[in-house]
């Protein structure tokens, strides 16, 4: 689950979003793209010293400009089961529709699935990190 | 480290995932959290992120749960070691109680760099910073 994909799976979620130079949103995520670019719906928005507020019906903020974003707990569950699901669903339709080897991606492994000789070292290359 | 991934952020990081690290941000924040996932600008995840506050050998700390971290904004990752991270010599205490106290730390920490740029700048010969003010 690379952070983009994360973000990209909160919409609709509150959050909070910090910009580099201490302002804060919060509101319900809308859209991003992959430059980290938002828009928020219901904002409410800080000053950097947290003493003026604002309430903003929409606004749209420049991903250069974020420092960090604080997202739902639960945020993280969610996306693994959703994962998890669509793994399973493209298991059966795999295996409804498709026989034979020819799938390559999820599912059990198969020999030479990503990187490496046969026979080579075990470990895959250059992956997508561990577990996620 | 696998001798297979080349040393590049995200080859140095693998090694990292579902380990609890702290992360330093430019503006001197510190995060402790478990870092889930990250990509090729360090963008990071962090689970069950605990910010901590320090001053001279007090801390405290605050539960905020989930981070997505733009990596531009990262100075420091590093891993903590779960068997030592009690031993330190600090003692913790309430938040609030420490935090008037870290706001004061800053503003001191500001005053003193200006004073220190105006010195530099003016007798030293030195040019002026550029302008984001936080030395990286």
């Amino acid at each position: 689950m690379l952070p983009l994909s994360l973000l990209n799976a909160a919409q609709n979620k509150p959050m909070l979003v910090e910009l580099k130079n201490g302002e804060t949103f919060n509101g319900h995520l809308v859209n991003c793209d992959n430059f980290m670019n938002i828009t928020l719906r219901e904002v409410y928005q800080t000053n950097a010293e947290g003493d003026k507020f604002w309430k903003l019906k929409e606004c749209y903020i420049r991903g250069s400009t974020i420092k960090y974003l604080r997202v739902p707990d639960t945020l993280l569950d969610a996306v693994k089961e959703e994962q998890n699901r669509a793994r399973e669903a493209g298991r059966s339709a795999r295996g409804a529709h498709v026989s034979g080897p020819g799938g390559r991606g999820r599912g059990p492994p198969q020999r030479g699935g990503r990187g490496g000789v046969r026979g080579g070292p075990i470990r895959g290359g250059r992956g997508r990190g561990r577990g996620m | 480290m696998d001798s297979l991934i080349p040393f590049t952020t995200s080859g140095s990081l693998v090694d990292c995932v579902d380990r609890k690290m702290l992360v330093v941000l430019r503006d001197g924040r510190k995060l402790q959290g478990v870092l889930r996932s990250y990509d090729q600008f360090a963008n990071l995840v962090l689970e069950d992120t605990v910010e901590r506050i320090y001053h001279q050998d007090v801390f405290a700390e605050r539960k905020n749960g989930l981070y997505l971290i733009r990596g531009e904004n990262v100075v420091l990752l590093g891993e903590v070691d779960l068997d030592q991270e009690d031993d330190v010599p600090l003692r913790q205490v309430e938040w609030d109680v420490l935090y008037p106290y870290h706001r004061q730390d800053i503003a001191d920490k500001k005053q003193r760099d200006e004073t220190k740029a105006q010195v530099l700048f003016e007798k030293r010969g030195f040019c002026k910073e550029g302008g984001e003010g936080d030395g990286y």
